[in-house]
């Protein structure tokens, strides 16, 4: 086993080594552009096992205030996070006046990460994540891989709650992540969370494969997937390209899942499609409930409230903004973190069991994709990132019409010229030579909306999974 | 310090007195066998003036350390001594043992950091030591608040803005390392994860 693979899976064994080179060999894989690791060791492995006893034995949720083992995280980082230590001064009152704790945001990782990280907190493990910025805002978020880790024990109580749940090991592949972009990651590793059972990221795109579909199609029926997580529109691509999968559940991530999609979804791939509400920062929050009432709650150790505009608590039932404190992450202790989705947290009965509380109405994640030329899919973080490398700028708008025409509105940074053209050709690398493509400085774009953050991602395309073939 | 303090002296004359020391109490303390001034004694005249007794030899010992490291001290004992002469500290015959303690152990780090001089030629050290010296015998300026009191000395306080400046430093560098360590990672690019975000 090469040095070069165990510096990246330090507990790799000889046959998830085997399982790799298999994947990574395989004459149909996907063009791969990225070889990370999991990082994990012993000790990560012994969280991930405590934390595993901790989700699997938690309580529904049904407290309407942070519970004490919250209260007790957030006084131990008023000692080490300089946010927190700003947020709550000495003699709060922490659990009485909680509603008048000064939430955090995106713009304290954006502009502030040094005061969220705790002062003493090494930082020999630390990772960055790009986030998605779906919503047209991107972020560096620092990571740790026992954090990533420990999050495997969570989608392992998800499938369990679907009676989904099987063993993952080496010669297996435990989970495909699918997406459809034009341009991602695209690499396979093995977990050590899972006894090295196999990971793929895979790209439905044209230009990740030597002859799409049909490689594909061979891939995934060489290595067939446990379960999949992908977003919707890799669902809908998925069933245009004909992947013939059966696994034994699908996560449905980042973005709004309709009725309508799931169902074509479960009846095609035969198999229940569980919506997934998570972020970079706050790891995985809540998932659709097997009983179709609303979306349960998974981590037992964050505190999930909704608040209003000005931060304070809404009662129960009232539509606000999703707002999380706590978190496993040792670089992002969270305080009453506003995500910048929606949602409602009502309390409802359960036959045979007590009332619980559980999120509802979940908003912020709408669908949006386009399409280039030659009919392939182009993904909003396609368009962000190819954005943000061009030129810098405060906001943008893109928009792409039932014809196909798109028009982008591009509020200019100060003092700073925007660089339209170059803007139009970066897009045309992803729609095509002769893509319809206008953009117009818009100086004041998003100022009539509420925080002047305009929409930044819109379409009039539907979403419509014939066959590619 | 802390607690219920009584009236004092007005903080400008007793800053105008700092103001007037004489150089004797800046000239070179004794320690071994140089120097001129023997600081104990000067002490102990200090403390018979304000009602006490001349000290023992065993508490004259703060004021007879050497080394290099503790002359600033024992000049600072001396610049304060003057400062303990002013005729109202004398005619109250009361502060004696107050005083006593707060030379022998209560300039809280300020030595490492002002040299004494300053508490003689600088108006803002004037009134820094006068101020400490008042908090130390469980006074406050005359026409002056308890808050009022506090208010002015943090603002003068060269030991505490010392170690502002120097957590600032520290939280400076810890952000500078936090910022290089996402910036390196970013290039290497992170761990795995089951499912994009």
């Amino acid at each position: 086993m090469p040095r070069s693979f165990l510096k990246l899976n330090p507990l790799m064994k000889e046959a998830g080594y085997r399982l790799l080179k298999r994947i990574r060999q395989h004459p149909k894989a996907p063009a791969w552009n990225f070889v990370p690791g999991d990082h994990v060791t012993i000790e990560d492995l012994k969280s991930v096992e405590e934390f595993r006893r901790q989700v699997f034995s938690q309580e529904p949720r049904r407290a309407t205030a942070p519970p004490p083992s919250i209260l007790s995280w957030v006084r131990s980082m008023v000692k080490r996070s300089w946010a927190f230590e700003r947020r709550i001064p000495r003699g709060f009152d922490i659990e009485g006046d909680w509603a008048h704790i000064p939430t955090m945001s995106r713009e304290d990782i954006a502009t502030k990460i040094e005061e969220v990280v705790p002062a003493d907190e090494d930082l020999d493990r630390l990772i960055v994540y790009d986030t998605s910025g779906t919503t047209g805002h991107a972020l560096l978020v620092p990571h740790h891989p026992g954090t990533v880790a420990m999050n495997h024990a969570l989608v392992e109580y998800v499938l369990d709650r679907y009676n989904a749940l099987g063993s993952f090991s080496a010669p297996d592949v435990a989970c495909i992540n699918a997406c459809a972009q034009v341009n991602t990651y695209v690499f396979t590793n093995v977990f050590s969370v899972w006894r090295d059972a196999g990971f793929v990221k895979l790209n439905l795109h044209p230009r990740d494969w030597k002859n799409p579909p049909f490689d594909a199609r061979d891939f995934f029926t060489d290595f067939p997937p446990a379960f999949i997580t992908a977003d919707p529109i890799t669902f809908a691509e998925m069933i245009r390209w004909n992947i013939p999968v059966r696994p034994s559940a699908m996560l449905s991530t980042a973005v709004e899942l309709s009725p309508g999609l799931k169902k074509t979804v479960e009846e095609h791939f035969k198999c229940p499609v569980i919506d997934w509400y998570s972020t970079t920062e706050t790891g995985p929050v809540a998932f659709a409930s097997p009983d179709g009432a609303g979306m349960e709650f998974m981590s037992p150790d964050i505190y999930v409230e909704i608040v209003d505009r000005e931060g304070y608590p809404l009662p129960d039932g009232e539509l606000g903004e999703i707002t999380i404190t706590g978190g496993r992450n040792p670089y992002l202790p969270l305080l009453r973190y506003r995500t910048g989705d929606s949602a409602r947290i009502r309390t409802i009965d359960i036959p045979g069991q007590e009332s619980v509380s559980r999120l509802f109405d979940l908003t912020g994640r709408e669908v949006v994709f386009y399409r280039a030329t030659d009919g392939s899919l182009v993904n909003p973080v396609d368009i962000g990132r190819i954005m943000r490398l061009t030129c810098p700028f405060v906001q943008h708008q893109f928009i792409q019409r039932k014809d196909g025409s798109c028009l982008v509105l591009v509020r200019p940074a100060p003092n700073v010229p925007t660089d339209s053209e170059g803007i139009e050709t970066a897009l045309r690398s992803l729609f095509g030579s002769t893509a319809d493509i206008e953009v117009r400085i818009t100086p004041d774009l998003g100022d009539e909306l509420p925080g002047g953050k305009t929409v930044t991602f819109k379409s009039e395309l539907d979403l419509h999974p014939e066959s590619r073939d | 310090m802390g607690g219920v303090t009584l009236q004092g002296p007005e903080i400008t004359r007793l800053v105008h007195h700092m103001a007037e020391c004489p150089d004797d109490f800046l000239a070179s303390p004794r320690q071994g066998k140089s120097g001129i001034v023997y600081v104990d004694a000067v002490v102990s005249d200090i403390v018979c003036l304000l009602g006490g007794s001349p000290l023992g030899f065993p508490e004259g010992k703060p004021f007879r350390i050497r080394g290099a490291n503790n002359r600033n001290y024992l000049r600072i004992v001396l610049v304060s001594c003057w400062l303990l002469y002013y005729k109202w500290f004398r005619q109250q015959q009361r502060f004696a043992k107050a005083a006593f303690e707060w030379l022998a152990n209560g300039f809280n780090g300020l030595e490492k950091l002002i040299s004494a001089e300053l508490f003689v030629t600088d108006p803002d050290r004037r009134e820094e030591l006068a101020r400490l010296c008042l908090s130390a015998l469980d006074l406050r300026p005359m026409g002056e608040t308890e808050h009022q009191a506090a208010d002015r000395l943090k603002t003068l306080d060269s030991v505490e803005r010392a170690r502002v400046i120097e957590r600032s430093k520290k939280r400076q560098e810890r952000a500078r390392r936090i910022r290089e360590a996402m910036r390196r990672e970013q290039a290497v690019q992170a761990a795995a994860r089951y499912s994009r975000e």
